[in-house]
């Protein structure tokens, strides 16, 4: 079968186990995503070369898609629903909804089909892309603002675990920098996204104002800023013990650091600093301990209504806003001077001082930039949750941001949201939804009483667990790598064509 | 990789200035806190003498995790993140056992001296199965591969070891729940159809790196599933009622294990009284068996490391892996020959200490494997008698911590030592001089 | 410090391992312009002497000066600011960037974009970079590479581009003195050819002082104004091509004993193995 039905299969796959865990209203939703997904792909993936093959074959892909979304709704009027005991709406209703949601895919997966193949140049004279890939970034674009209105409209829910999950993304994006970039391990990459949380936490509410008596408030655009500068600047300080450390050492410091500073969060609570007989401090609440410090003021925006938590679509602008600005900073960097030489860095140390670069100022750098942006990441944490809390940010934050940067591909942003996305939904919204699924199952039929225990939640870590293995065995570039990433992964398998260098 | 085109490293170390500045100021800051404890010390010495008592019974359980750490970062230089977890197996373990075999406090000696020997040595057997097993299907593989391959595959296998801790303590089997011992056949016949399955697959035309992932993933969830359904079903069928329940049912607190060795009424085995009748030093029979077990597995270790041919065998490969492989050394085995002596040794470190706390929590792996391997790396790794001492060392150090600061504080102090002793002295205190490898 | 006419001078200079010596109070100078060797058996103590003047050792004792100043115990990247270029004996390009990447990572210690201009983008920092990649192209057309191989990643570059590569790297660096380490290893007679023209250029066209450790014996007398053997870390002789090729010592050092005892100077001595 053409790639173009294969693609199809897999889009409306997907659909299809979204539709039937989670309630009829998803399906539009899904409709857009098997939309994208069988667009974007079957652009890639064509057999064609014009335009009209890019329509066809993305009409084909998302018209398989689409169908077996619609198929996916009848099941879930048909099987699904009395299994769980719930009455389906009219079966009407449910094939119109499938069929509309069959043709939101179909069109907007021929509109990427369609862009794929955009031909000439757009931009600046001084910065031309190609066509294509600037109208499928529009149409990304169009989707990415578009989708808060639509999950309001058919309240789906989910903008809240989107929000998160893209939080998280952010990290990834900033531990890209000195993992993939400058090929630093750093596992303790949840301090900075601490104290990029703190310090918002610290400025921009009532908790030390109330305890010295005065008001300390700053504005959270203000506080933004300086919370990033904060954790640059911890970057600096818990990067220079690092410095002459290797692979397995520097690993264990930076786990080290990001469990340290958690603690420190946790625990100063209570502080008391007494030179001799002189009480400078007593019992002074610096972190809040171990409930944190919480509420936190929302930002404020005139227009823009952040305090109504309710509504979290301005908080969700915010955070796109804030990647993207990441996104063109983290790009900047990597095209430079800077870029160059933490890629040769992390390929070979002594040839790299040998052409004249500093590597203790890059190594820094490198720790200092990566820190920078998970200070965006912790200080909109803390205001969109508005609160600091040490449980967020344990070893598994860490660990979690790292496999999103492995699964992504280290050193490639594309990659890492990709991988970051994937990790965080399965974790945020279909593992849960599984969970409780399998629950309503379990409590509307007898038979499957023992269901009950079987609860894929506790499975979490394991389940990670059991991705990073696999993920180190089979494919350990990630799903999107550089060329140049696979070549160095599988290094020792593939013979090198050029004759191999005399040892002297 | 950079093993056959690099020149030698240089052997000078250039001094870290800004390390340096920083570890003034830090001590700086905490000089009064170190003073306050002095005087404390000073003030009280009892406590402190209590203080070190307890803190070189932990420190041998480190110890004895700190030789698993080593042995393993010796022969392939890895650090395997994995090994505190194999040792809360071996708590997990010692707890389904006890739960199994019914023994508590008032099971006759002379059924339960053999009886804890057989579930030591079946304690052992089975971590270092388990050691064995994760060398040979996650690590074996990438021998070669770049350093963070390994790295992040132990740090998955931690998690993995560590939801089952979970799991099992979630279950009714410790309690002596032998449906649930049979239901282990379920996941397992699954797990085999599920091999012979994607063999055949495979045999027709090949799959794909994703398609490997999603089957283990989903055939992982059937398999759990399928436990649960044999389980119930088999319970429900035919209800056993074996012993007492003996923990809680939440699955994530900690678990506790019968008495087994003294209850809280036996007197101590050593009691020596000061002048106006305080307690100078009291050593306990579980302490006794602290120290009796612990020291005979560090100096069987030793003897087994430094006086047998296989032990001289392991010492070869741990200088260098080519050079011994040309003496005729199969490395392979030398290498899994390290895991399983350090999953034994962890998994006899499980039991002492699930028989000295009564207790185990699925999260005990990630504590004491921190301490463990800074002791390691304290005493210089890849040294054995090292490990022993720095073992020793970081458990009165965590019980100094424990008392004159205060627990919640300690897994930092801990940390900071391990950064502190990387950052000015990689290669520990027994270790050679010269910076560590790359 | 009066300008000399040595680019280098090395005084005494000795580096030990523990209890090996490698290099054992070595004088040393080249002249300025010039293009010098430094030959002699494995382990003569040749890279030895290279890593101490790049950095990548410190010397245990001796003078070493460049251009009037000290640069014992420099980092490797303070000797290439400096002035100081090389290249590898085993290739160490960054594999897995492209051949373009590779020469401007050389010219990393020569641009001067810092942090705040590359995150604002500054005109400077484009501009800056712009002529950078025309100035890398150059040298990549310089060498004998050319423009079409710019964007292949490296390590997919055949050996002798490889090696050529290497040069327009440490060229890059805008050196005053070039330290080529064993750069015909490996080539075949039409490529060694070429890159000893290509030494030559570099010398006569860009003013750079060249230092070459070699076993090509042909390259060596073909090429250099001055010789200098290093034998078990001990320098034991000195001069010209004539003069080094008929010396007895360096004969014995290479061949044996019985060589030189067997009149066997005179005749340009084998290849060394």
């Amino acid at each position: 079968m053409s790639n173009a039905v294969k693609v199809g299969l897999w889009s409306g796959l997907l659909g299809l186990f979204i539709v039937v865990m989670f309630s009829g209203r998803s399906i539009l939703m899904c409709g857009i995503i098997t939309g994208v997904f069988a667009g974007l792909l079957a652009g890639a993936r064509t057999d064609g070369s014009t335009m009209r093959d890019g329509i066809r074959d993305a009409a084909i892909a998302a018209g398989v898609g689409g169908a077996l979304l619609l198929l996916a709704n009848l099941i879930r009027h048909l099987l699904i629903d009395p299994l769980v005991a719930q009455t389906p709406p009219p079966l009407i209703d449910d094939i119109l909804v499938g069929l509309l949601a069959a043709a939101i895919a179909v069109v907007i997966g021929v509109a990427f089909g369609a862009a794929h193949f955009l031909n000439g140049r757009v931009g600046l004279a001084s910065a031309r892309v190609p066509a294509s890939s600037a109208a499928t970034w529009a149409l990304l674009g169009l989707i990415i603002i578009a989708y808060p209105f639509l999950d309001q409209a058919i309240q789906l829910g989910w903008i809240g675990i989107i929000i998160t999950s893209l939080v998280f993304i952010l990290l990834a994006m900033g531990l890209n920098v000195v993992v993939g970039y400058a090929g630093l391990l750093d596992l303790g990459y949840a301090a900075f996204f601490a104290i990029g949380a703190y310090t918002v936490a610290l400025l921009s509410s009532d908790h030390l104002g109330g305890q010295l008596g005065f008001d300390l408030r700053l504005s959270f655009w203000l506080v933004l800023w300086i919370a990033a500068a904060m954790a640059a600047i911890f970057g600096l300080i818990l990067g220079s013990p690092t410095l002459p450390l290797r692979g397995d050492y520097l690993a264990i410091v930076t786990l080290g650091f990001g469990e340290i500073v958690p603690i420190v969060f946790r625990n100063l609570d209570r502080l008391t600093i007494k030179i001799g007989d002189w009480v400078l401090v007593k019992n002074f609440n610096l972190t809040g301990g171990e409930p944190g410090i919480s509420p936190i003021d929302p930002p404020v925006l005139p227009g823009m209504n952040f305090a109504d938590r309710t509504d979290q679509r301005p908080w969700y602008f915010l955070l796109i806003a804030i990647i993207i600005l990441s996104m063109i900073l983290i790009n900047r960097l990597r095209d430079s001077r800077l870029g160059r030489a933490w890629m040769a860095m992390r390929e070979d140390e002594l040839a790299a001082a040998s052409m004249g670069i500093n590597i203790v100022q890059t190594k820094l750098l490198a720790f200092s930039m990566g820190a920078f942006f998970s200070g965006f990441g912790g200080a909109f944490f803390a205001a969109f949750v508005s609160g600091a809390f040490p449980s967020s940010f344990d070893f598994s934050v860490s660990v979690i941001v790292l496999c999103m940067v492995i699964l992504g591909g280290l050193g490639n942003v594309t990659g890492v949201i990709v991988g970051g996305l994937i990790i965080e939904l399965s974790d945020r919204l279909f593992l849960p939804q599984v969970s409780l699924f399998l629950q309503d199952l379990a409590k509307a039929n007898p038979t499957l009483e023992w269901l009950q225990r079987f609860d894929p939640n506790l499975y979490r870590f394991g389940l990670f667990g059991l991705v990073l293995v696999m993920m180190m065995q089979l494919r350990p570039e990630g799903l999107l790598p550089n060329a140049r990433r696979r070549a160095e992964l599988h290094e020792g398998e593939e013979p090198v064509e050029a004759v191999q260098s005399v040892v002297g | 990789m950079a093993q056959t085109a690099a020149p030698a490293t240089p052997v000078v170390q250039r001094r870290n200035y800004s390390s340096l500045i920083i570890g003034v100021v830090l001590l700086l800051v905490f000089s009064p806190l170190l003073l306050s404890i002095i005087t404390q010390i000073i003030a009280n010495p009892l406590l402190f003498i209590e203080a070190l008592k307890v803190g070189v019974i932990n420190g041998a359980i480190i110890a004895i995790i700190a030789l698993g750490y080593t042995l393993v970062y010796g022969i392939i230089e890895l650090i395997n993140f994995a090994h505190g977890d194999v040792y809360m197996l071996g708590a997990f373990a010692t707890l389904v056992f006890f739960g199994l075999l019914d023994l508590n406090n008032t099971t006759p000696w002379i059924v339960r001296a053999p009886a804890l020997i057989l579930v030591f040595i079946a304690v052992m057997a089975i971590t270092a199965l388990v050691n064995y097993s994760i060398e040979r299907f996650a690590y074996r593989r990438l021998r070669n591969a770049p350093r963070l391959a390994p790295l992040i595959s132990a740090i998955g296998i931690s998690f993995i070891v560590q939801n089952v801790g979970l799991i099992v303590g979630g279950q009714t089997l410790p309690q002596g729940d032998y449906w649930a011992l049979v239901s282990f056949i379920a996941p397992v016949l699954i797990a085999c159809v599920a091999l012979v399955f994607a063999r055949r697959i495979q045999a027709a035309r090949p799959v794909p790196w994703w398609g490997w992932m999603l089957l283990i993933i989903v055939t992982g969830l059937i398999a759990s599933a399928g436990f649960n359904l044999m389980h119930s079903t088999l319970q429900n069928v035919a209800p056993i009622d074996v012993g007492a329940s003996i923990m809680g049912n939440t699955a994530s607190g900690p678990k506790s294990l019968p008495e087994v060795i003294a209850g809280p009424t036996t007197p101590p085995a050593i009691l020596i009284n000061t002048s106006d009748s305080k307690v100078l030093f009291r050593l306990g029979w579980k302490d006794m068996m602290v120290l009796v077990l612990s020291s005979s597995l560090m100096f069987g270790l030793y003897l087994f490391v430094q006086r047998t041919k296989v032990g001289k065998a392991m010492r070869a490969t741990a200088q260098d892996r080519d050079a011994a492989a040309l003496m005729g050394i199969d490395v392979n085995r030398t290498i899994s020959l390290a895991f399983i002596l350090g999953g034994a040794l962890a998994g006899a470190a499980g039991m002492i200490v699930g028989m000295y706390n009564n207790t185990a929590v699925f999260t005990m792996g990630f504590t004491a494997g921190l301490r463990a391997f800074t002791s390691a790396v304290l005493g210089g790794i890849g040294n054995i008698a090292g490990s022993m001492l720095g073992g020793l060392l970081i458990g009165i150090l965590a019980s100094l911590s424990d008392i004159y600061i205060e627990t919640r504080w300690t897994n930092a102090v801990v940390f900071a030592v391990l950064v502190i002793i990387l950052v000015f002295r990689p290669s520990g205190l027994l270790g050679e001089e010269g910076g560590q490898k790359a | 410090m009066a300008a000399t006419n040595n680019i280098l001078e090395a005084a005494a200079v000795t580096k030990q391992f523990g209890g090996l010596t490698a290099v054992n109070s070595v004088d040393f100078v080249i002249g300025r312009g010039s293009i010098c060797s430094v030959i002699g058996p494995n382990g003569a103590g040749k890279t030895t002497f290279f890593n101490m003047i790049t950095g990548v050792y410190t010397p245990t004792s001796g003078t070493l000066l460049f251009d009037g100043k000290s640069i014992a115990g420099l980092k490797p990247d303070q000797v290439t600011t400096s002035g100081i270029g090389r290249t590898f004996q085993n290739i160490r390009l960054f594999g897995n960037m492209t051949a373009l990447e590779n020469v401007l990572v050389g010219m990393h210690a020569r641009l001067n974009a810092n942090l705040f201009g590359i995150l604002i983008r500054s005109k400077k920092v484009k501009a800056e970079e712009a002529s950078a990649r025309r100035a890398a192209l150059d040298l990549l057309d310089y060498v004998g590479l050319g423009s079409e191989r710019a964007n292949e990643i490296s390590k997919s570059l055949p050996y002798g581009d490889q090696r050529r590569l290497e040069v327009a790297r440490a060229l890059a660096t805008n050196p005053k003195l070039l330290l080529l380490d064993e750069p015909t290893a490996g080539m075949n007679p039409q490529e060694t050819a070429a890159l000893t023209k290509l030494i030559r250029q570099i010398r006569d066209e860009r003013d750079i002082t060249v230092l070459l450790i070699e076993h090509d014996m042909k390259v060596v007398m073909d090429i250099s104004e001055r010789i200098t053997v290093l034998d078990r870390g001990i320098k034991i002789a000195e001069g010209s091509p004539e003069l080094v090729r008929t010396n007895e010592q360096v004969i014995e050092a290479y061949l044996g004993r019985g060589a030189a005892a067997h009149g066997k100077g005179g005749r340009r001595p084998a290849t060394a193995t």
